[in-house]
């Protein structure tokens, strides 16, 4: 039983036909090539399936992709600019280290573009808890914090 | 890193990310049972299934021709891709589904019926020790998976003059390393040729025992490794390869096979370790004699259990000096998941007992935890358990830089009401990996370009971008020209594992460079040329010369030793170098909840010379991080044989909230610019847990002697209650 449908993806609308009960993460992933996006859990506790839903952060393993038709979803590949280059968060994690196996890198940095569009002042202590969704085995969490330091207190163009 | 973009943006390419044009899915059918004969595989269903192309079992692999030699493993040969005549432990794979999509092979898995008669089945190490216990493998008899025992000076009459003898026993669980990149592989023949495409730390050993089984040359088998999603010990030895390599062997096509979360949990685990101790002071706190019992679950297979014991004995002596000492260590079959390395392997068990033993001794005696370390850690040139004299040590320099960053002596934080704060420091020593050899090969291309060949595995850990480091130290090229290459079975690496990779690859590169330098030197003697220091340099006498290329070969080889020849009675050079590491916490402990908050942390690795200081940093304090979870709430819970928790819903890891708002970390280096290297990717993480059971007794005046220290076991040892 597929069903077809449109999406908006990283600002392009694509159709796709799935089936009824494909989760996001695996539309994205295996009819995409949005490698991004990563299953780790499956229980929506990780964050390395994290994407934005309409600017919203959302777990793309925990939505079926009949869910969100006609929604604008983005991943890190969709995050960087218009000529290719590394969007402000991207590069200022890259500058600070921010990442080991990176695995669940792109995740975070989609938490990290969204947390800062809510609230560019976040505080660390309010940083610290938008990303306690966001898992990284490696512990790179002091480097990743460094970097959005950097950000908040606006130490980069 | 080079790849540092490709990385942060997502476009970076695992294992799980690679597929084979015409390559099947296989999904496994695990046992429910911890231990039971396997009467009949009905496979009828599953075939009936749309895609499924073919069941196999364990009795399909025993009777195939191809497969001579249908067990594999680096120290027993006891272990099947697909258990053959009975399962022994919960998850234990005993059929695999092969099918056109994943999808169908889930479907199909479901629909395999198998038929169990159930076995007796032990679970704890000491039951399965005693007499009349469920036994695993016949050729094994007792459960025996390895005794290693190590004897030095007279322990009996010491402890009989010591002044004090205290005595403990502290015990740790399993615990599953998580990486986030599942286990995944992919195998395809060509004729006899195998190329196994998978995420492994140990590619070359990986290549020799698949070899093995198909009974072919090892050139036969070529091993491609992507960047790791995560390795930290779960990815070391063989795992899932041999069950590709096979079923790919038997169904003609590619065949790839990705566990799911909870199989990862079923695939591999920490060794539970039980640790007892009885140490003999004399009236100023010195060590005058310890002795050492020391038993490690293997679970059902082998694996490196047989030899890891042994390591677990070295590291379980710690960094003092013993004139008298007497240790077991054994390894044990259970019906449990079977054990393997993991991140501070057969380290973080054992330091987090003599550790905890350290300052319960102290206390006991009414010295300073740091005083009575500084009276008893092993300086330069002291003689170690094994009779080792040892070099480069730094144990009093590590001790006093976690105990400066901590304020060790100073009143800790004021404490709010229902809080007791403590401050705790741990110090720790590991053996490097024995026997081990590394290989390198270094291209120099005409073009510029700088081809580096190794089998060392990028885990996040950056060897990519260390040994491209060290290329351009050793030729005085740009980084920029040198490019390290995917491990692809071309040179020969034992394990990128042990921290020991940066350490090794500093003498191999070192020395493909030279012989590099060497061939140019003539090369410049001919064509009248200076000798060269950059990339342009270089490329003019090559063309010069008209050479495309020039190759330069190196390889790090561990020194000859026989201290592990005789398993009853080791003895001698036991490490090329060791491992120090040293921790410092201050804690919180809310005395009527239990629960422990990490105020402030700080860590210290011996670096001996910092290759690159950003990766230095991460790997400490990555490593602190990681240890995190194991000392206060990570265990596998093992129940009537299942593992209860094999998800990380149950299974909880460190988030960024756990992570101390304080956290540092030192590497500290020797003034001598030709210092040896020394790894640091696991000289924080053992001593964690003991720096924060340190300070838990500092704050409550309650120890606790068991891994992880859960809020319910910290406030059963505040009220005095039994576990």
């Amino acid at each position: 039983m597929s069903e077809r449908l449109t999406l908006e993806v990283n600002g392009d609308e694509v159709v796709v036909e799935v089936p009824a009960d494909e989760a996001l993460v695996n539309t994205l992933r295996d009819r995409l090539g949005l490698r991004s996006v990563r299953p780790t859990c499956g229980l929506g506790i990780c964050g390395t399936c994290t994407v934005q839903l309409d600017g919203a952060v959302a777990s793309s393993c925990l939505l079926l992709t009949v869910q969100v038709e006609g929604r604008s979803i983005r991943t890190s590949e969709g995050l960087t600019n218009d000529d290719g280059g590394l969007s402000r968060v991207q590069q200022a994690f890259v500058d600070n280290g921010a990442y080991q196996c990176a695995y669940c890198i792109p995740g975070m940095v989609v938490t990290v573009e969204a947390c800062l569009a809510e609230s560019p002042d976040a505080t660390m202590e309010e940083v610290r808890e938008y990303l306690a969704g966001n898992l990284c085995r490696c512990g790179t969490y002091v480097s990743i914090l460094e970097a959005v330091t950097e950000l908040v207190r606006g130490e980069r163009e | 890193m080079p790849d540092a973009e490709e990385r942060v943006v997502g476009t970076l390419r695992y294992t799980v990310d690679h597929s084979v044009e015409g390559m099947a899915h296989g999904r496994l059918v695990r046992s429910p049972y911890p231990h039971a004969r396997l009467v009949d595989v009905d496979v009828s269903g599953a075939l009936a299934q749309d895609g499924v192309l073919r069941v196999l079992t364990g009795a399909d692999i025993e009777r195939a021709v191809e497969i001579p030699n249908p067990y594999f493993g680096l120290t027993r040969r006891d272990q099947p891709p697909l258990a053959i005549g009975s399962a022994r432990y919960v998850g234990d794979p005993v059929a695999l589904v092969i099918a056109e999509t994943p999808q169908s092979a889930r479907d199909g898995a479901g629909a395999v019926i198998v038929e169990y008669d159930e076995l007796p089945y032990v679970i704890e190490p000491m039951e399965a020790l005693a007499p009349g216990a469920p036994q695993l493998h016949e050729e094994w008899p007792g459960n025996e998976c390895g005794e290693w025992r190590l004897h030095r000076g007279d322990v009996d009459l010491a402890m009989s003059q010591a002044t004090h003898v205290f005595e403990a026993t502290y015990t740790s669980p399993m615990a599953n390393a998580v990486p986030f990149e599942p286990h995944v592989a992919i195998a395809a023949w060509d004729d006899d040729s195998l190329d196994v495409w998978t995420a492994t730390q140990w590619p070359s050993a990986v290549r020799g025992e698949l070899a093995h089984m198909f009974d072919t040359d090892p050139g036969n088998v070529q091993i491609r490794v992507f960047p790791l999603g995560g390795g930290y010990g779960a990815k070391s030895q063989l795992k899932i390869e041999p069950i590709v390599a096979v079923a790919a062997k038997l169904v003609g096509r590619p065949v790839r096979l990705e566990l799911e979360r909870d199989e990862v949990f079923l695939t591999t685990g920490k060794h539970p370790a039980v640790m007892h101790i009885r140490t003999g002071v004399d009236a100023e706190g010195r060590f005058v004699a310890r002795e050492i019992d020391l038993v490690y679950n293997g679970g059902a297979y082998a694996v490196m259990t047989p030899k890891a014991v042994a390591q677990g004995l070295l590291r379980s002596i710690g960094p003092y000096r013993f004139p008298n000492i007497r240790i077991r260590s054994r390894g044990v079959y259970t019906n449990t998941v079977p054990s393997g390395s993991f991140r501070g392997a057969m380290t973080n068990q054992a330091a987090f007992a003599y550790e905890s033993h350290a300052d319960e001794i102290a206390e006991g005696l009414g010295i300073d935890p740091f005083d009575l370390r500084e009276r008893n850690l092993l300086q330069e040139g002291d003689v170690f358990a094994s009779g080792q004299v040892m070099h480069d040590i730094h144990f009093h320099e590590l001790l006093r830089d976690v105990a400066a960053v901590i304020g060790w002596g100073e009143e800790s934080a004021p404490p709010t009401p229902g809080k007791a704060v403590g401050k705790g420091i741990a110090v720790i020593v590991k053996t490097t990996p024995p026997g081990t050899r590394s290989e390198v090969r270094v291209e120099m291309r005409a073009d510029g370009d700088v081809l580096v060949h190794t089998n060392s595995v990028d885990m996040g850990q950056g060897v990519l971008g260390t040994l491209a480091q060290l290329t351009a130290h050793h030729l005085g090229v740009d980084i920029g020209k040198v490019k390290v290459q995917d491990p692809d079975s071309s040179t020969f690496d034992s394990m990128t594992a042990g921290s020991r990779t940066t350490f090794v690859a500093d003498h191999a590169i070192g020395e493909a460079c030279e012989s590099i330098r060497r061939q140019v030197a003539e090369l410049a003697d001919v064509g009248g040329h200076p000798s060269p220091h950059t990339a342009v340099e270089y490329q003019e006498i090559l063309l010069g010369a008209g050479i495309t290329s020039l190759i330069g070969e190196g390889a790090y080889q561990s020194p000859p030793s026989d201290a592990l020849s005789n398993p009853l009675d080791i003895r001698g050079e036991v490490a090329d170098h060791w491992h120090q590491g040293a921790v410092a916490v201050e804690v919180a402990v809310d005395v009527e909840t239990g629960k422990v908050e990490i105020l402030r942390c700080h860590g210290a690795a011996w670096a001996g010379r910092v290759v690159n200081p950003v990766r230095a940093r991460q790997q400490s304090e990555g490593s602190i991080i990681f240890g995190l979870g194991p000392a206060l709430f990570e265990e596998v819970i093992v129940a009537d044989g299942q593992v209860t928790n094999p998800n990380l819903s149950d299974y909880m890891i460190p988030s960024i909230v756990d992570v101390p708002i304080e956290l540092t970390s030192s590497s500290l280096e020797s003034p001598d610019a030709d210092a040896a290297i020394h790894g640091v990717g696991e000289m924080t993480i053992p001593a964690v847990a003991p720096a924060i059971a340190n300070a838990i007794s500092r704050a409550t005046g309650a120890r606790v002697r068991h891994m992880p220290m859960t809020a319910e076991r910290v406030l059963r040892a505040i009220v005095g209650e039994p576990e």
